[in-house]
């Protein structure tokens, strides 16, 4: 069998504060192959946004381990996760956070500054990046502060590919987005993940879920077994009928 | 991150705070101006000095002594042959002074007596005929050399062609053979400037002295300072003056002597300029510190972004830093500019304050290595000042910087 991308084994995460301790994750155990769509949800305050930073490389569990591609991360240092940030891992955030004064290509070009990936290529990966995404090559040379949200996503969705990563993280990728352009953003993850791209992606709405092939429910730092993700489905229908 | 992404983000961060870069800078370049204004300015004194005092070549020598009695002309061509290792010619000059008149024209005519070697020994240029011949010297020949200002005094433009002229010195007619440049050897003003040879001076116009003053030009490749001690040993043994009188009696000058001599008179006004410009600069690198801490914490979700995407510690750091560097090093520029500018403006008021004539400003003189040290100053108080407020950029958690609105 395969290495999987990712592969989470017991992950605690306990932050340390003037207010005393607080205990983000406890205990998850989690695996995501090549490939997969996987969706992670769960409310504000269950720890996933926690558990989002470690998957990033951003941050490091407590006790437990996390391989990436059979990487154990917990030996790097801060160093060498930079560089692993750099190569292996992209990132697509709620509000896209694209620099307001750069072109489209030079913020797609952004990650690769921080790659040994030599300048004359960049270019041509930022280029395939976009069309990728479906960017239409007019507006490779506007600022992005000119773009619409949709396109703004999109921008942010080609430099998180532009490394060629083995994952693309996406946090409340539609938060900011209007429901159809919503829908567009995530028919690009789902037409990458079936191209062979791994996509994690972070949501509180269960539309969204709905796109991925896999969703994993996280309430209070703990992933919930299925008989509670039955139940809370079986809620979830009540509530809306 | 390569030098040249590097020079990207600076030049793209600096362009989006145009106006608050430029204020920030204002005490870099009040600093700076004012260094090289003043270090232009001593440059551009020292250079007039040293031309006043008519040394203006490096192998020239301006000797003098009195110790019971002036120096001869028996001194001067005894030097000449004894000192022949360390001297090319050694010669004196003598001064007269008497009424020129062109037949038109009448001044006061102030007359240096100079053999013929003068003209090398003082770098004179020559803008029409030529200096005296060594037969004119030897004669006493009744010829005359002026200078530009005395042509313009007695003929009514410095232009003037006047070789093969006659001029009247007190009651004797005398040909003009050549004309020089104007230069610090002259008088300037209202008094006619002349050259005659030597013996002409002494014979025919009123001198007070067989000589008053002795010029030696070194040997090319001279050790200025062991031929000016070898002079002041030479002159104690022939006046026979004491050890410890030599230092009043005796004065053998070089450019360096007169130069080491003029350092040592402005030490302590260049301490004091040195000082304030500190103080200045001190106070410009808070406001560069200052303003690239409001930076940082201006983007601080950048700085969480960049580090997401794979930047490290020392890249962020790095760009901070060489953002300072460069607010720095433009303030340097620009205060280099205006400091030479302002060097020029007060050269006028140094030059009337030196009791020069009219139109002798000090034109202020810079050198390349004061431009270079200044550069480096500003490279300096730009990594100084920036390096605190980069490392704090570069410290940021990228969760914490993320989640900062």
């Amino acid at each position: 069998m395969s290495v999987p991308v990712i592969d989470i084994r017991n992950v605690h995460r306990i932050y340390e504060s003037a207010a005393g301790y607080t205990h983000a994750l406890r205990g998850i155990t989690l695996r995501v192959e090549r490939g997969e769509f996987l969706c992670i949800m769960g409310p504000s305050g269950s720890g996933k946004s926690t558990l989002m930073n470690l998957l990033g490389c951003l941050d490091t569990p407590t006790s437990g381990t996390y391989k990436l591609e059979g990487l154990d991360i917990s030996t790097l240092d801060d160093d060498e996760l930079a560089e692993l940030r750099a190569t292996r891992l992209g990132f697509v955030f709620q509000s896209f956070n694209l620099l307001p004064r750069a072109t489209v290509l030079r913020n797609v070009i952004l990650p690769l500054t921080y790659t040994d990936v030599p300048p004359a290529e960049r270019r041509k990966r930022a280029e395939e990046a976009l069309a990728a995404v479906g960017l239409p090559a007019g507006f490779f040379d506007h600022r992005s502060n000119e773009l619409s949200g949709g396109q703004m996503q999109r921008v942010a969705i080609a430099r998180a590919l532009v490394n060629d990563p083995a994952v693309v993280l996406a946090d409340e990728p539609t938060g900011n987005l209007d429901s159809a352009t919503g829908q567009m953003v995530l028919r690009t993850f789902k037409r990458l993940s079936e191209e062979g791209k791994t996509v994690v992606l972070i949501t509180h709405d269960p539309e969204v879920a709905d796109w991925a092939d896999r969703t994993v429910h996280i309430r209070d730092g703990r992933l919930l077994t299925d008989e509670q993700e039955q139940e809370i489905l079986a809620t979830g229908m009540r509530g809306r009928t | 991150m390569r030098i040249a992404d590097l020079a990207y983000e600076t030049v793209s961060a600096l362009d989006a705070n145009r106006g608050r870069s430029l204020l920030t800078v204002l005490g870099i370049v009040i600093g700076i101006s004012a260094v090289i204004a003043m270090v232009s300015l001593i440059g551009g004194v020292k250079q007039s000095l040293v031309g006043q005092l008519g040394l203006s070549q490096a192998r020239l020598v301006s000797i003098s002594v009195y110790y019971g009695r002036d120096m001869t002309l028996d001194d001067v061509q005894a030097m000449g042959n004894e000192l022949d290792a360390d001297y090319d010619f050694v010669i004196p000059i003598v001064y007269g002074s008497s009424e020129v008149s062109s037949g038109t024209e009448k001044a006061d005519g102030q007359c240096i007596g100079v053999y013929p070697e003068y003209a090398e020994a003082m770098n004179l240029n020559l803008v029409q005929g030529r200096f005296f011949s060594q037969k004119e010297a030897d004669e006493g020949a009744l010829a005359v050399v002026l200078d530009q200002n005395s042509v313009k005094l007695l003929f009514g433009k410095p232009d003037e062609q006047v070789v093969g002229k006659g001029i009247r010195v007190g009651s004797v007619e005398y040909t003009i053979v050549g004309v020089v440049e104007t230069s610090s050897v002259s008088w300037g003003g209202d008094t006619v400037s002349f050259f005659v040879p030597y013996k002409t001076c002494t014979q025919r116009l009123n001198t007070w002295s067989q000589v008053d003053q002795v010029y030696g030009l070194a040997v090319e490749d001279s050790d200025m300072e062991a031929v000016a001690k070898r002079t002041e040993n030479w002159l104690a043994k022939r006046f026979q003056i004491p050890d410890d009188e030599r230092e009043d009696s005796i004065y053998v000058q070089t450019m360096q002597s007169i130069i080491d001599e003029l350092n040592a008179t402005m030490m302590s006004f260049q301490v004091l300029m040195t000082a304030v410009a500190s103080i200045s600069l001190v106070v410009g690198g808070i406001g560069i510190m200052n303003m690239m801490l409001t930076n940082v914490t201006e983007r601080i979700r950048e700085i969480g972004l960049r580090k997401a995407l794979g930047a490290r510690r020392r890249d962020i750091t790095r760009q901070f830093l060489l953002e300072s560097v460069c607010l720095t090093l433009a303030g340097g520029i620009i205060g280099i500019a205006l400091g030479y500018v302002s060097a020029y403006a007060l050269g006028g008021v140094a030059g009337g304050a030196l009791g020069g004539e009219e139109g002798t400003a000090v034109v202020p003189v810079i050198d390349p290595q004061s431009v270079l040290l200044v550069a480096g100053i500003c490279v300096a108080i730009g990594i100084a000042f920036g390096y605190y407020p980069a490392r704090r950029a570069a410290k940021l958690d990228p969760v914490e910087a993320l989640r900062y609105q």
